[in-house]
């Protein structure tokens, strides 16, 4: 305790001397801690504004999910003896922009149950038969007086069309929040019909742009004409909604029926929304649902998780940005381990006159031990206070562009964990040359320069160095909710490490083994490289880092994107064409047939249903692999054949007979029955549309997503299910240039038909990819900053050397010129080699993500060769030469009277 | 025709800024040396006996007054303009030797040459390595060779472009007597083999009257100048 004092004393002595020989120690640890502390406080920030804004993003405390069919009117009468409720209709719609002087006059002979199909508020719960379409088609005919096709003056005043996401509400909506709408006006009174034959619909501005529509235009969607009122600038639940392929439009419910587009079989999601009394709870109406709706397979969602999809988003961004802050402090760490060795060189008199004066090792230790920690303490809290204050700065500048409500404020949990990261890499990183020096003894140190000590420390402070780094990695891996993710993560940033290193010590011995160059200027530079106290090995593994993460980023990035661009668009179709009616088909066909040049046409059955049973066992109940429970969770869409779909390739048993009516067989995805623990011969029962269907397993098959072809995890064998009412599911193939002739054509004639063109998908999922991976460069860039600190850090600390030796070289002849391509050689060569490097350790990572996680095979990219290893050369020459200037501008009388 | 001084020295100014205020380091100080000669500057510590050094050298520029090396006015040359002429004319010894720590022996001695484009440098350097008696040591880094033979390799690397003018300031300032005297040996010995003028910065009086001509230096001005066997 008493040396324990005395160092203390000892090193408040040597703290006066301030931050001098500590400043990249001081700002490495800032960078790291503020990393982490600004991105635990983002996500927090918006974590808890998703939390506290659930009911109003859900659009009620509980939300019933269902797909294609309403609530059952027992259902329905459940969800209101518990509060408010509020009801929305969603699907895709194509929109088509009207010329404002035509106004078609929608289907007249509307079915009176067209808008109440199946289950829609009628049919009793525990009927088995499916419902049965009406003998008159639920919607208009195709081609009659009323129909829902354009007739030829209709299709003149169509200017242009596009895929919405079409949402129809109720008079309740929202029951939470408020929408906003432009100009500002009355929701309900905006998507009234009034008298007339034309409906109000709100969308959004990139609707109005796409169709060159402004508000007051008229568009059709289905069989009616609706007139944009406002333009929707805010819908208070969209979030909860997921991945929108279109603009979205909301009309009223009424509005939707007098569309026609409503159907059984048409690909519908229901939400019943409900506002709860304060003091209801929402446990307590699951389990009430569950026990009154025992088979119905109700989903019910809560405000508690209201966007779970983006709650996960932001938690595993903020895993991978905290890591990328980690790695940030290693490799800060490392120019801090540097400074702490360089400052502890400055202090080597010092250091051997206290122990000539009888200061034992340890006292020696703790006194720039505690000197040290002091300063990693004052710079661990400026970069918690930064990292806290970063927020605010981007809610003040970017704060109306984060589509997600943030609570900015200060948390707590995120900076305590950044303040102990920030502790814990110093210390790490600071005992081993601490332990250095307290080994040495003071005749060794005044010698050390000439003949370094290759002492490395005792075992117990090496050891505590260790457990430094260690408690790093299971405090990061504590509060990670993605553990295997950051275990990987940690590993490859310690194994990348690890291995700069061991790179950075070969290069060195290589270029001592060298024939010396016959020229002075690469002799020099390769020289330099390799002498005593050289920045070679701190720029390699600290930069080098930096840069290999970016490599890794956009070796990925890359990888992703020709997947998405360049496999995709080979095999897959042109179009998806969604709802078609079975009353449409064969003109559907004939469509289609009159390209030649359309390839690989499909058409298939789609039905919505889903799993409620394996092998006997309730789906809720039945073991299944976490990479298969996906097919568990809600509707699927399924198929059925009567023959072998092209290009199927079975894995396990055989195909049914093509005249098989009996009981249902199933074709499954092998992996899914891998998953799900299922054979050839097991049951697996299917609920579609209210009714169970058991069917034995006939054979199991590869499906193969990345073909983006059709393709159906489950195919029933006819007899039963294409019984119950569906549409049609159509892909083709078509050259580019008869793509937009085929969109036209179709929609001109099928303006029910919804159709995805594959191509504005992919666009669109690009768009997004490229948005991601902008953001993970960005930062990224935070971990090469810190190794540019390091950079700058490793110069500057050889910068006395330079400085000599460029008075030298200039006092026997050397010019300016000279001097500076000796430098500018050096940085050259090692920038060059760390970005070769970090090429070869971002290759090597993003290979292992590429098959392991994406199973496909990595891309290499120019951009990432550019990037890493003429960026790394050109960064460590311009920091190298911008630190180094002084030593070529100085003038040599100037040096030589301080030499 | 008798040929151009080596150095000529014209009312040198020099006044240097510090934190106590501007000192005037060199006050008025005309010279002229002539080729071939060998002159001492004896002088007190801080009498500006480097400073005369590095002004007559190129090194640094007078506040005032003119300097002429090897017949070239330096006075307004560009700081790589006196580099090459340096390189060309000029070979300096300084007390701490100043090696470059990285470079073996034979490639300090070398550097000069390489600088100036010559051809042959390697072996030229090897040849002088053998003058100053440390061919053995031609692959030794300076950390390991002792001061008299990182003096004798700074020795041969300042006369191995055959300079006009060999500066030395305190050569032997840091050598035992020993050391020294052998190193001072060689230090009169290759420029006079060379016809290499010798300006020697020393405060040692033994040494000076090696030289055949002895300046004192007092408080910035000359105070003296006169022949060796005359001092």
């Amino acid at each position: 305790m008493k040396s324990l004092l005395l160092a203390w004393r000892l090193a408040r002595r040597e703290l006066r001397s301030g931050l001098a020989g500590f400043r990249i120690f001081f700002a490495s640890l800032v960078l790291g801690v503020a990393a982490i502390a600004a991105v635990g406080s983002l996500a927090d920030a918006l974590l808890t504004g998703l939390a506290d804004n659930g009911r109003v993003l859900l659009g009620g405390d509980v939300a019933i999910v269902s797909v294609n069919q309403p609530l059952t009117a027992a259902e329905r009468g459940f969800a209101e003896s518990y509060g408010k409720i509020s009801q929305t209709i969603s699907m895709r719609a194509m929109a088509y922009a009207l010329a404002s002087s035509d106004t078609p006059r929608p289907c007249l002979s509307w079915p009176a149950n067209a808008g109440h199909p199946g289950r829609f508020g009628t049919e009793p719960e525990k009927k088995v038969k499916f419902p049965r379409p009406s003998p008159e088609p639920s919607r208009c005919h195709l081609g009659g007086p009323h129909s829902l096709a354009m007739t030829s003056d209709f299709q003149k005043s169509v200017t242009e069309r596009t895929l919405v996401e079409l949402k129809a509400v109720d008079a309740n909506y929202p029951l939470y929040g408020s929408m906003g709408l432009a100009p500002r006006r009355n929701f309900s009174a905006s998507l009234a019909c009034g008298g007339g034959d034309i409906c109000g619909a709100v969308a959004e501005q990139t609707l109005l742009d796409r169709l060159h529509l402004a508000p007051g235009g008229l568009l059709r969607i289905g069989a009616q004409t609706f007139r944009v009122s406002a333009v929707l600038t805010d819908e208070p639940d969209r979030l909860s909604g997921g991945f929108s392929l279109g603009p979205h439009v909301i009309v009223s419910t009424a509005a939707l029926r007098r569309t026609g587009l409503v159907t059984l079989g048409s690909l519908i999601e229901y939400k019943t929304r409900v506002r709860l009394p304060a003091n209801a709870s929402i446990a307590a109406f699951k389990r009430a649902a569950k026990a009154r709706f025992p088979g119905a397979g109700l989903q019910i969602r809560d405000r508690d998780h209201a966007a779970p999809g983006i709650d996960r988003f932001i938690k595993q961004i903020s895993v991978f940005l905290t890591l990328v802050g980690l790695t940030a402090l290693a490799i800060g760490g490392v120019g801090a381990g540097q400074a702490v060795h360089a400052f502890l060189d400055r202090k080597r008199e010092e250091i051997a006159t206290l122990k000539a004066l009888g200061a034992d090792g340890m006292l020696v230790f703790l006194t720039f031990f505690l000197q040290v920690m002091s300063i990693a303490a004052l710079a661990s809290a400026a970069g918690t206070t930064a990292g806290a204050a970063l927020p605010f700065a981007v809610e003040r500048l970017y704060g109306a562009e984060i589509p997600v409500p943030a609570n900015f404020g200060l948390f707590a949990p995120p900076l305590l964990l950044a303040f102990v990261f920030g502790m814990l890499s110093a210390a790490a990183f600071a005992i081993p040359p601490l332990a250095r020096a307290r080994e040495i003894a003071p005749a060794s140190l005044f010698r050390d320069l000439v003949a370094p000590t290759r002492t490395r420390g005792r075992f117990p402070y090496l050891a505590a160095a260790g457990c430094a780094g260690l408690l790093i990695v299971a405090l990061a891996l504590a509060v990670s909710p993605s553990f295997s993710f950051s275990l990987w993560f940690l590993a490859c940033a310690g194994g990348g490490l690890i291995a700069l290193s061991l790179a950075a010590a070969g290069f060195r011995w290589v270029i001592r083994r060298l024939p010396p160059a016959s020229r002075p200027a690469p002799r020099l530079a390769l020289a330099n490289l390799t002498r005593p106290g050289s920045a070679t090995t701190a720029v390699i593994t600290a930069l080098g880092l930096g840069l290999s993460l970016l490599a890794t980023v956009t070796i990925l990035d890359r990888t992703i994107s020709a997947q998405v661009n360049g496999s995709l668009p080979g095999t897959a179709p042109s179009f998806y064409f969604i709802d078609i009616q079975p009353a449409e088909a064969a003109a559907f066909d004939r469509t289609i047939a009159r390209f030649a040049s359309g390839r690989d046409y499909r058409r298939t059955p789609m039905i919505r249903g889903r799993i409620v049973a394996l092998a006997g066992i309730p789906a809720s109940r039945a073991k299944v692999a976490r990479d298969a429970r996906w097919a568990l969770a809600g509707d699927r869409g399924i198929t059925y054949a009567a023959v072998e779909p092209k290009d199927t390739v079975l894995t396990a048993g055989r195909w049914w007979p093509t005249t098989y009516r009996g009981q249902t067989r199933i074709s499954l995805d092998s992996d899914l029955a891998h998953g799900m623990g299922l054979r050839i011969g097991d049951t697996m029962t299917l609920n579609v549309l209210g009714r169970d269907i058991e069917g034995r397993i006939a054979n199991l098959r590869d499906v193969d997503f990345s073909t983006g072809r059709q393709n159906f995890v489950v195919i029933l064998s006819p007899g039963i299910i294409d019984k119950a009412p569906h549409s049609f599911l159509a892909t083709v193939r078509v050259p580019p240039r008869d793509e937009e002739p085929m969109y036209r054509a179709v929609t001109n004639r099928f303006p029910s038909v919804s159709v995805v063109r594959v191509k504005d998908v992919i666009a669109e999922l690009d768009q997004l990819l490229q948005k991601l991976a902008f953001g993970v460069r960005a930062a990224s860039l935070v971990a090469i900053l810190a190794g540019l600190l390091v950079l700058a850090g490793a110069i500057a600390a050889g910068l006395r050397a330079r400085l000599y030796d460029s008075t030298i070289m200039k006092v026997i002849g050397a010019t300016r010129l000279q001097i500076a391509l000796v430098y500018a050689l050096e940085y050259i060569l090692l920038g060059a080699l760390t970005g070769a490097l970090a090429l070869g350790a971002g290759t090597a990572a993003a290979s292992l993500v590429a098959h392991r996680v994406f199973e496909i095979s990595p891309v290499l990219d120019w951009g990432a060769l550019i990037l890493t290893v003429a960026g790394g050369a050109t960064l460590t020459l311009a920091f190298g030469l911008a630190i180094t200037w002084g030593a070529l501008a100085t003038r040599p009388a100037q040096q030589l009277r301080n030499l | 025709m008798q040929a151009a001084p080596a150095i000529v020295l014209d009312n040198v100014h020099l006044n240097l800024s510090s934190s106590a205020g501007p000192v005037n380091v060199l006050r008025g100080v005309s010279l002229s040396i002539g080729a071939g000669e060998s002159v001492a500057l004896l002088g007190p510590s801080g009498s500006g006996k480097s400073s005369l050094l590095m002004i007559a050298a190129g090194l640094e520029k007078p506040t005032s007054g003119k300097a002429s090396l090897a017949g070239s006015d330096i006075t307004n040359l560009g700081e790589d303009a006196l580099a090459r002429l340096r390189r060309e004319t000029v070979g300096i010894v300084f007390q701490s030797f100043h090696l470059i720590a990285t470079m073996t022996a034979l490639e300090n001695v070398a550097l000069p040459l390489e600088f100036a484009r010559a051809d042959h440098a390697f072996e030229r350097a090897r040849e002088e390595l053998a003058r100053v008696g440390l061919s053995a040591r031609a692959h030794h880094y300076p950390g390991q060779l002792s001061g008299g033979e990182q003096q004798r390799v700074a020795l041969a690397r300042a006369m191995v472009a055959r300079p006009r003018v060999l500066f030395a300031d305190e050569p032997t300032g840091n050598l035992d007597t020993e050391t020294g005297s052998e190193v001072a040996e060689l230090l009169f010995a290759l420029p006079a083999r060379a016809n290499t003028t010798l300006f020697l910065v020393t405060h040692e009086v033994t040494l000076a009257r090696r030289c055949a001509r002895i300046l004192r230096l007092k408080d910035g001005a000359i105070l003296s100048d006169t022949r060796a066997d005359a001092a």
